[in-house]
């Protein structure tokens, strides 16, 4: 059973990550750069790392990035591990993880739906949580969704005063 | 006899009866579902007014939001209600379905529920509690007993408002009837 330090010497011995970091007891926060993190990926996988718990993703407009997070959980060394890596927003493709955990296609279908990221080798990236959308993804930073609102939805009028004055 | 005599009176007799035991479906769109099991179970036991949960839409005559709608499960909502007998009534249940509540500024759910569906009625509040429940109810059948419940009706009478309505948030909806 590893505890949180051995697994950080393990992570450094085999690649090269940005950011190595305890984020406090079984929590672990690890940056990759994108080439390594599916390699990352399966080489925890074969080292009892064998849940992927969600794959997560945030929108950073002003560095034009988007940063992917994979939680991994370990039932031997019971440390929840996220890793991390940042792509660029434009034309914001990745690779899939398919491969690794067969789930990742609906968390992959999930994250395009709401910011509209690309995963190469993942060819079923239709709509998983939305329906009809039109507009740009709906999580990404820039989307107005006030103005959306406003413009599909009409408020209730109490007498003459709408609910959102 | 009159003829129409004859006919309003047999339709005070059917609204007596139908007051008297009302099946309903609660389409548990959001949180204001948890406020039921207590209603329907023995604290409150909403069995005793003659009101009843039902398993499927063709059985039920009374259709329960409870909470938020999404376009999403609007859609599902509607095919639901098309799939309901007439008489059938719809009830809004929480603040959600009345302008929104908490999710007000949400792109995805819905403001007015009765833009889409012919509501009877709304029990206000985020979320309503049994009593207010059992209460809304209670005034429900006294509507029915009265031939104020005419909310089926109105879907038929103003299909193409209704209709409207939906396509405008949803896009293409499959129909039915």
């Amino acid at each position: 059973m590893r505890n949180e330090k051995d697994l950080l010497q393990l992570m450094n011995a085999h690649f090269e990550p940005l950011k190595l970091e305890i984020k406090r007891k079984q929590n672990v926060s690890v940056e990759f750069k994108k080439e390594e993190l599916i390699q990352a990926l399966s080489f925890l996988k074969s080292h009892s790392y064998r849940h992927l718990s969600t794959i997560s993703c945030v929108d950073w407009p002003e560095e034009g990035e988007f940063e992917l997070v994979y939680h991994l959980f370990s039932y031997d060394d019971l440390i929840n591990i996220s890793l991390k890596t940042r792509i660029k927003r434009d034309p914001g493709i990745f690779q899939t993880a398919k491969e690794i955990w067969p789930v990742a296609e609906f968390y992959e279908r999930d994250i395009h739906d709401f910011f509209g990221v690309k995963f190469k080798g993942n060819d079923n990236l239709e709509e998983l949580i939305l329906e009809n959308w039109q507009e740009i993804p709906p999580m990404r930073k820039d989307f107005d969704t006030r103005k959306f609102v406003n413009d599909k939805y009409e408020w209730r009028d109490y007498n003459g005063q709408k609910h959102t004055d | 006899m009159n003829n129409n005599f004859v006919k309003g009176s047999w339709q005070e007799i059917l609204d007596w009866a139908q007051n008297k035991s009302i099946n309903m479906l609660h389409y548990c769109t959001g949180c204001g579902a948890i406020e039921l099991p207590p209603t329907m179970t023995s604290r409150y036991d909403m069995s005793r007014f003659g009101i009843g949960p039902a398993a499927t839409p063709r059985q039920a005559d009374l259709l329960l939001v409870t909470g938020y709608l999404s376009t999403k499960t609007l859609r599902r909502l509607i095919y639901t209600y098309e799939q309901m007998q007439a008489p059938k009534f719809v009830v809004g249940f929480g603040s959600c379905t009345i302008n929104g509540g908490m999710y007000w500024d949400s792109y995805n759910t819905i403001k007015q529920l009765d833009k889409y569906l012919p509501v009877e009625m709304y029990i206000a509040g985020c979320m309503p509690r049994p009593e207010a429940i059992l209460d809304g109810l209670l005034k429900l059948k006294k509507m029915i007993a009265d031939g104020e419940a005419d909310g089926y009706q109105r879907y038929q009478d103003n299909l193409e408002y209704y209709h409207q309505n939906q396509e405008a948030v949803l896009g293409e909806v499959q129909r039915t009837q």
